[in-house]
């Protein structure tokens, strides 16, 4: 009964010690990863970009609603034509997926963003114009692999249309 | 909105008249040839030397033909192609631009003609919204800043011309060009990214028949002046005295 008891105890000792060992990390919650971003530098100094980048963005969205002025220097579309990491698919991350600069940092900051309730949450990207690197080059790509099957494919796809169009 | 900054005016002629000196070619004592209409600088301000306008000749505009429409969707990202407002009934959708059929009575005449925000030079959307986020800009173009937009739709009932839609659901992947979202009202806004950029709204790049014509109302030597002072137009509704700046030929 004694033993049973000790050996109850002991297992208790080590469930808390091994609770202990996984919740106590170094630091408490992890830092955003900010993506690279292109260009040499930002349009402010990055420690200025930190602190004002609502400001600029709230004096320049009131000058282009109303006035017009179409400056790059602070518009949200500049931000996000460098901020904005393009995937492999040749498209820039959006917002809903993982590793998107201003969601990142704004998770963290737990301050909550309401651009992108409206305005695109990446850019159109120019890379998309490119015959080669469109969604439909990028499968073709992929496909060129097996030369006999992109064939089929292309065959495939003609008479369908044929049919389609009799 | 008559007291907007207005950038410097002699300045703004000075560089007019060098551009013109240097780049465009005159085929006539006070007639200058440009490729398209002159862009305004980036950094400049719209004023109100400038009324943009469409003419619509319903004349040319065919039955059954939406290509305005198509090509607005798409410009702007709305209707079918953005895959959102699924829950949304017909009557619910955004609707920049439509097509209206005519019909006489009497001959039984059918025609029809694209139907959007008119860009009142009065617009009572703007009169009524309690916010100021309905507002005209200097250039005659009738807009909603979403940003302070609350959602409220009188601006909805009190256009006559049935051209505004409020936006029920949550949208993804807007176009970069036309921010849209829920809660906010939005029309027509005659492509105000592209006419700034000194382009064409898209409704007039797509037309077949070449049925609408856009341009600068207050310029007397633009095309749509001139058609205007030479052949008959009217205004939609012109008893209400909004003097909009979208006209139609042929109805």
């Amino acid at each position: 009964m004694a033993m049973n008891g000790l050996a109850r105890l002991l297992r208790l000792a080590a469930g808390a010690a091994l609770v202990l060992t996984l919740s106590a990390p170094a630091s408490a919650v992890p830092l955003p990863e900010i993506p690279e971003a292109k260009g040499e530098h930002c349009v402010e100094d990055p420690a200025v970009m930190r602190k004002k980048h609502m400001d600029y963005l709230k004096h320049q969205r009131d000058e282009t609603m109303h006035q017009g002025i179409r400056t790059t220097k602070y518009s949200l579309k500049q931000c996000l034509e460098c901020h904005a990491p393009v995937k492999e698919s040749g498209q820039a991350v959006a917002q809903e997926e993982s590793g998107h600069f201003c969601k990142n940092c704004h998770v963290y900051a737990g301050v909550k963003i309401d651009c992108f309730e409206c305005h695109a949450t990446r850019p159109e990207g120019n890379a998309n114009f490119h015959p080669m690197v469109t969604p439909g080059g990028v499968s073709l790509n992929k496909a060129r692999d097996d030369s006999g099957a992109l064939l089929n494919r292309v065959a495939a796809a003609h008479s369908e249309q044929a049919g389609a169009n009799q | 909105m008559s007291e907007q900054k207005q950038p410097d005016q002699s300045r703004r002629d000075f560089l007019t008249k060098g551009a013109t000196a240097a780049a465009g070619l005159s085929i006539a004592p006070g007639v200058l040839l440009f490729g398209a209409v002159n862009a305004r600088p980036a950094d400049q301000a719209v004023t109100d030397q400038v009324r943009w306008g469409m003419l619509v000749d319903t004349n040319k505009c065919a039955n059954g033909c939406d290509a305005c429409v198509t090509a607005c969707k798409k410009e702007n990202g709305w209707g079918e192609q953005s895959g959102d407002e699924s829950h949304s009934n017909e009557l619910q959708k955004s609707q920049w631009i439509r097509k209206v059929e005519l019909r006489h009575k009497q001959t039984g005449f059918a025609h029809s003609l694209p139907m959007m925000c008119q860009h009142c030079e009065h617009p009572p959307c703007a009169d009524v919204c309690p916010t100021g986020a309905s507002f005209k800009r200097a250039d005659g173009i009738v807009l909603v800043d979403k940003h302070i937009c609350i959602g409220c739709r009188f601006c909805m009932m009190a256009c006559p011309y049935k051209a505004r839609s409020f936006v029920h659901e949550e949208l993804t992947h807007q176009r970069p060009n036309a921010p849209r979202g829920k809660g906010t009202v939005e029309a027509c806004t005659m492509c105000v990214g592209r006419v700034d950029a000194g382009l064409r709204p898209a409704c007039v790049e797509s037309c077949p028949s070449q049925a609408i014509l856009f341009g600068d109302l207050k310029d007397p030597n633009s095309e749509i002046s001139k058609t205007v002072a030479k052949y008959a137009s009217t205004a939609i509704r012109p008893d209400l005295g909004l003097n909009p700046g979208v006209r139609y030929q042929g109805i």
